[in-house]
């Protein structure tokens, strides 16, 4: 259920994070055994080099679709902000790897730009019994190397997910699967324990994948890394990767779906770190575009005439999340205080570059997309509110007894953005009488917040950019359940937990959607996180291309296919 | 003893005890990896509730389970077969991690120690051979701003003004065929060379200083030798010393300073990979980088001491009388 993102610097959705950047050393007399450590510690100096947001806030509004490409386009140049570890799908977890992969490699089922699902490489399912799911497989489709796609395939490539040697980062997604077998020369069957409402919805996405069986088994160790590549079904192949600079995908002219045949015959991934440098490249034109634009880039790209800023639909909430519920942030009311106290248009201003709107919720509006219309506005109405009230968030946070006590807030110096909301929630710690006390890490040491009990130790609070990659609630809710490995702060509500195994358990649209509202109303009601705003997705075009759908689903759906020349 | 098998003994002495040096950092590289914060198999779960035998299976897949001593032996068994491991962060071999991104380090170390040579030796000499003149002063000033001047900022400023605003030079990447690479790493090599520029002007300036101050020159000049003689044959080659030591520390040192210019010029190379893994906990990444930085160190320091006698045939002389 965490195929939301760990959120962690390193895979920020706003795409404004650099890697840790070293110091210089300046080595006049250096001992050979002394720079062992000394090399070691250049990766922990860091320096971060942001401009202060515009005051101004750039009018904004979401894009469905670009204009349309007029012709086909020989390649096009696009930056990630960073490199892929590997494309093999199974630990392709990050934007870097998401959105190149998304272009070569298809899932059974497809997640679209307008955040719906639709067949794929499964023309069909059904699910004849709750822990049921029959798959029939598309014939017509060949992979890249020219092989036509089997029923072994897609077994081959879903049975990976389950095997804990290959530590698939879509395990958990596997977790209620018992099973997955072939049932016919174009048919696949997979068993569950036990009724699992989102196991379907997650083959649209990255742990639906299917590779062929025959490259798996020929690959080994070395599968989808840069000698070997990968071999799927996508509109585009695997070309070639230079470790450290890029990465060419050329079109496939055997692509089975005319609708996304590529409209390019090469797309290069161009890996740049640095926020500044992306947007350099993208004004000199180096660079035809990108996702994530960093959001203090907003005004000079949304005038440039190098090219066009657009925003599309998101599923990111930017939340703090409460680390440590034995703290004075144990006391929910306490949390509620805090959250009242936080002047989160004023981030969005600062922070954001005033594209985002307040979150009052831990996901946005457009997940609820798949409960019953009727239902879906009286479930949200009840939603408890904190809208900003320092006065009254003092009042309630004395009436807990909070006087001084201390509580630390973890961040990383990355970006305007992050040092913005933490010196907000500080504002407002400080506001209802709490000590704040900004434990400023380095890169590094922020990841491992994400990951490691361990270093979460100590702290009290800390940000993250977290997406959902279905559209379904569920999806963060269920990381919030009592044991989940990203329920950071160790909260535990059994009447939350009670909502969410029914959620799971529901695949009738208005139950599930009901129980999935109730989660929502305890979450927000204990705030086990602190929702703090919502933004858009980003994409920066050069003038030369257009055609792209701007959405999250960007990185499960094919959109380099749709990039051609403009007229 | 003659001289040679003097020599020879010395060069012996400096081989052995260049692989002694190296053997206890490789151990001190292995052990303070265990010292970082965090758990590479817990970073290998991310964001995913492990299940009871996961994190034992990776566990065991990484040797993460096996005692400290035996994972060290296992490691350098493998380093002196050329075999550094597996990045269990790019899924390949630890060697062709690295030699992907050394050839453009290399260039842009090669590039800037070109540079440093040149214009920090040439400056220095000039400056203590035009002491106190205008264009001495000049030099200082300019030596005084670049010392301060942290490579980010030297990026920063070159990239926006040369690359973005001129247009003469490429702001991103590596570049491809002979003259396109040089072009694409000239900005980068002035950034990274700034400071250590300003360093070697300083070192040599004041070298030559105390050289000319000494009596055996004034006797020289005073005897009629030509001022140009004096310079090459007395000062020049006595202050090369301390300056040979310098520059080559500094350049050696350079290949993990390359990290922040690589960033802002959207280079690929061994500093910005270093960064990379020890923000990923890629172990066995960065035991390589920081070993084959200290073999750099080791290395370089044993070729200066090689080299001294020969610039400076006295130093022979001291080392076989001792």
């Amino acid at each position: 259920m965490s195929t939301a993102r760990p959120g962690s610097p390193a895979h920020r959705s706003d795409g404004t994070t650099h890697p840790t950047r070293g110091r210089v050393t300046r080595v006049r007399h250096a001992v050979a055994a002394a720079l062992a450590a000394a090399a070691v510690l250049v990766a922990s100096g860091c320096s971060g080099t942001a401009h202060p947001a515009e005051d101004k806030p750039a009018a904004y509004r979401l894009t469905d679709k670009t204009p349309a490409a007029a012709r086909n386009v020989d390649s096009f140049t696009w930056s990630t902000y960073a490199e892929p570890t590997t494309i093999d799908y199974a630990y392709s977890f990050d934007f870097p790897p998401n959105q190149i992969l998304a272009n070569v490699c298809e899932s059974l089922l497809r997640w679209n730009p307008d955040l719906t699902t639709s067949p794929n490489l499964a023309a069909s399912f059904a699910n004849p019994t709750p822990t049921t799911w029959v798959y029939q497989i598309r014939p017509g489709v060949s992979f890249h190397d020219g092989t036509a796609l089997t029923a072994d395939d897609v077994v081959a490539s879903l049975r990976r997910n389950l095997d804990p040697a290959t530590a698939s980062v879509w395990a958990n997604q596997y977790k209620n699967v018992k099973s997955i077998d072939k049932t016919g020369a174009m048919e696949v069957t997979v068993t569950l324990t036990t009724p699992d409402s989102t196991f379907n919805q997650y083959l649209a996405a990255g742990p639906g994948t299917v590779e062929s069986a025959a490259t798996l088994a020929k690959s080994g160790k070395d599968y989808g890394n840069p000698q070997t590549g990968v071999n799927c079904t996508g509109p585009f192949s695997f070309g070639s990767w230079t470790s450290g600079q890029s990465l060419t995908l050329k079109r496939f002219d055997g692509y089975w779906n005319p609708q996304l045949k590529a409209k390019s015959g090469e797309v290069k991934f161009v890996f740049l770190a640095d926020a500044t440098t992306r947007v350099n490249a993208f004004q000199s034109g180096e660079v035809d575009g990108g996702w994530m634009v960093p959001p203090n880039a907003y005004a000079q790209l949304g005038s440039t005439q190098a090219g066009t800023l657009y925003f599309g639909r998101n599923t990111t909430v930017a939340d703090e999340v409460v680390a440590n519920l034995k703290g004075p942030l144990g006391d929910p009311r306490v949390r509620q205080a805090l959250l009242m106290a936080i002047d989160r248009k004023g981030i969005v201003k600062a922070g954001a570059g005033g594209v985002g709107e307040v979150a009052d919720s831990l996901v946005t509006d457009n997940l609820w997309a798949g409960a019953p219309a009727a239902t879906r506005d009286a479930l949200l109405k009840d939603l408890p509110k904190y809208p900003y009230d320092p006065a009254k968030a003092k009042a309630l946070a004395a009436e807990a007894g909070v006087n001084g006590q201390k509580v630390v807030i973890a961040t990383s110096p990355l970006d305007s953005q992050t040092t913005i909301i933490t010196q907000a929630v500080a504002q407002a710690a400080t506001a209802i009488g709490l000590k704040p006390q900004i434990d400023s890490l380095s890169s590094e040491k922020y990841t491992t917040l994400f990951t490691d009990p361990a270093a979460r130790e100590g702290i009290d609070l800390f940000l993250t950019f977290w997406y959902t990659s279905i559209t379904d609630p569920l999806d963060m809710y269920a990381s919030l359940q009592t044991g989940a490995f990203s329920n950071y702060g160790g909260w535990s509500n059994p009447a939350f937990d009670k909502a969410v195994d029914r959620a799971v358990g529901a695949y009738d649209p208005a139950e599930h959607a009901a129980a999935n509202a109730e989660a929502q109303r305890t979450a927000l009601k204990e705030l086990p996180w602190l929702p703090l705003y919502t933004q858009p997705v980003s994409v920066f075009m050069g003038k030369r291309i257009t055609g792209v759908q701007p959405s999250i689903a960007y990185l499960y759906h094919p959109w380099a296919a749709e990039i051609g020349a403009k007229g | 003893m003659t001289a040679a098998v003097a020599r020879a003994g010395r060069v012996l002495r400096r081989l052995a005890g260049m692989a002694a040096t190296l053997l206890v950092t490789s151990f001190l590289v292995f052990s303070s990896l265990f010292l970082a914060p965090g758990d590479p198999a817990s970073f290998l779960i991310k964001g995913r509730s492990p299940g009871p035998g996961e994190l034992a299976a990776i566990r065991r897949q990484y040797g993460f389970d096996e005692p400290f001593l035996l994972r060290y032996w296992h490691w350098l068994e493998g380093v002196l077969q050329g075999d550094f491991g597996r990045s269990y962060l790019f899924h390949q071999d630890v060697s062709s991690v690295i030699w992907s991104r050394l050839p453009s380090s290399l260039l842009l170390v090669g590039v800037s120690a070109l540079m440093i040579a040149v214009f920090g030796i040439g400056s220095g000499i000039i400056g203590a051979l035009r002491r106190g003149s205008r264009l001495d002063r000049s030099l200082m000033l300019l030596v005084t701003v670049g010392a301060a001047a942290p490579a980010f900022v030297a990026a920063l400023m070159l990239r926006s003004l040369l690359g973005v605003r001129l247009g003469w030079f490429p702001t991103i990447g590596n570049g491809s065929g002979a003259l396109d690479r040089l072009h694409h790493v000239i900005l980068p090599a002035v950034a990274l060379s700034v400071t250590f520029t300003a360093l070697v002007t300083r070192v040599t300036r004041s070298a030559m200083l105390d050289e000319l101050r000494r009596d055996h020159v004034e006797v020289a000049l005073s005897r009629g030798t030509p001022r140009r003689t004096v310079i090459r044959r007395h000062v020049l080659r006595n202050a090369l010393g301390p300056i040979v030591t310098v520059s080559a520390l500094l350049v050696s040192g350079m290949l993990v300073s390359t990290a922040i210019v690589e960033t802002a010029f959207g280079m690929s190379g061994v500093g910005s990979l270093l960064v990379q893994s020890v923000d990923q906990l890629d172990f066995q990444v960065v035991q390589a980088i920081v070993l084959l930085v200290v073999a750099a160190f080791v290395v370089v320091n044993a070729l200066v001491d090689l080299v001294h006698p020969l610039i400076d045939p006295r130093m022979a002389a001291a080392g076989s009388a001792r």
